[in-house]
């Protein structure tokens, strides 16, 4: 028993490993646009506090446009109503220390979200489903943190990843159609995960400056209608 | 940008992880069985928002030929397969991009 946690973390640096690498790949994108418009203090330390790279890409983008304080304010908030229903999600796997949940924030990804709740959902409820949730949103978000200031280092200091670019981006598809997938267990649920697809594709195209939105929207217009049949397993 | 500005950001972007984590109460009743149902769409949006860009326009070939790989393997419920099929679709994209150049 004593072997099963190291196992564990093991599995999971192992799960978020091709992750871990594209955010890597994404964070040197990122120090390398960064650096001439605010600077290497300021393009290093946004990485550490703010640990957000959709936030961060679009605050570059919105500052390079000249934006003023207020909107790029604003956008954020907007970028960031999704860590809302993802953190709603997640509570209900996490253990009752509000320290501990508060500490465990800070890695609340779309990565880390998808990796937990994998993990969480292969584990009955109870004492063990909240080690296994705690324990790989701690471990994935730390290995993405790393990665992330990692990449953004190595992106200050001029690195070049010529032809990485394109693999890190289809990563990112690959891995939420994977997690999907695994967590969309019965035929209703994958309906829902279909339609879900469909709705965000909707936002995208007819209201693209609305797209951040899309997976609250999305994950809502789904869920909410009660499911007719027996009950499904979750 | 200055240092005011980026700790603003950084406080939105912890305070709406802080917020659902460990301020608002636990979701329970309605609101709960909503939310069990909510996470494979919100996978399956995500996936959506990578594959479209904001112009918005499709992402280039060989993303959606890794995405269309993972998709094929998707019911057989592997990550792992998930993850080699859509590199394979990645790879195959981009011989045909660079066939058809």
């Amino acid at each position: 028993m004593a072997a099963e946690p190291s196992v564990s973390v093991a599995r999971t640096v192992a799960m978020v490993a091709p992750a871990a690498v594209a955010i890597a790949v994404f964070g040197v994108l990122y120090g390398a646009a960064a650096r001439p418009l605010i600077g290497p203090e300021l393009t290093i330390l946004s990485s550490m506090i703010v640990f957000s790279g959709a936030t961060q890409f679009t605050v570059i983008g919105l500052l390079a446009a000249g934006a003023a304080a207020p909107a790029v304010l604003a956008t954020a908030a907007i970028l960031n109503v999704r860590h809302l229903m993802m953190g709603a999600v997640l509570r209900s796997s996490l253990g009752p220390s509000r320290l501990k949940r508060a500490l465990l924030a800070w890695f609340l990804l779309d990565e880390s979200f998808g990796f937990t709740m994998l993990a969480a959902e292969r584990v009955p409820q109870g004492a063990e489903r909240i080690e296994v949730a705690e324990r790989t949103l701690l471990v994935t978000g730390l290995c993405c943190y790393a990665a992330w200031l990692l990449g953004t280092g190595l992106g200050i200091l001029g690195a070049g990843l010529p032809g990485l670019e394109g693999v890190a981006a289809a990563v990112f598809p690959v891995l939420f159609i994977a997690l999907a997938a695994l967590t969309a267990r019965t035929r209703s649920v994958t309906v829902r995960t279909v339609a879900a697809a469909a709705i965000t594709a909707v936002v995208c195209v007819v209201l693209p400056d609305w797209r951040a939105l899309a997976p609250v929207v999305a994950g809502l217009a789904v869920a909410l209608p009660n499911d007719p049949g027996p009950a499904e397993a979750s | 940008m200055n240092g005011l500005l980026l700790a603003a950001i950084a406080a939105i972007t912890y305070g709406s992880r802080l917020a659902a984590m460990a301020i608002l109460p636990r979701p329970t009743g309605r609101l709960e069985q909503v939310l069990a149902r909510v996470t494979p769409a919100i996978f399956a949006s995500i996936a959506t928002l990578s594959l479209i860009t904001e112009q918005p326009a499709l992402v280039e070939g060989p993303i959606l030929l890794a995405a269309l790989g993972a998709l094929i393997a998707a019911p057989r419920r592997s990550f792992a397969l998930c993850l080699v099929a859509g590199v394979l679709g990645y790879f195959a994209g981009e011989a045909i991009a660079s066939a058809m150049r």
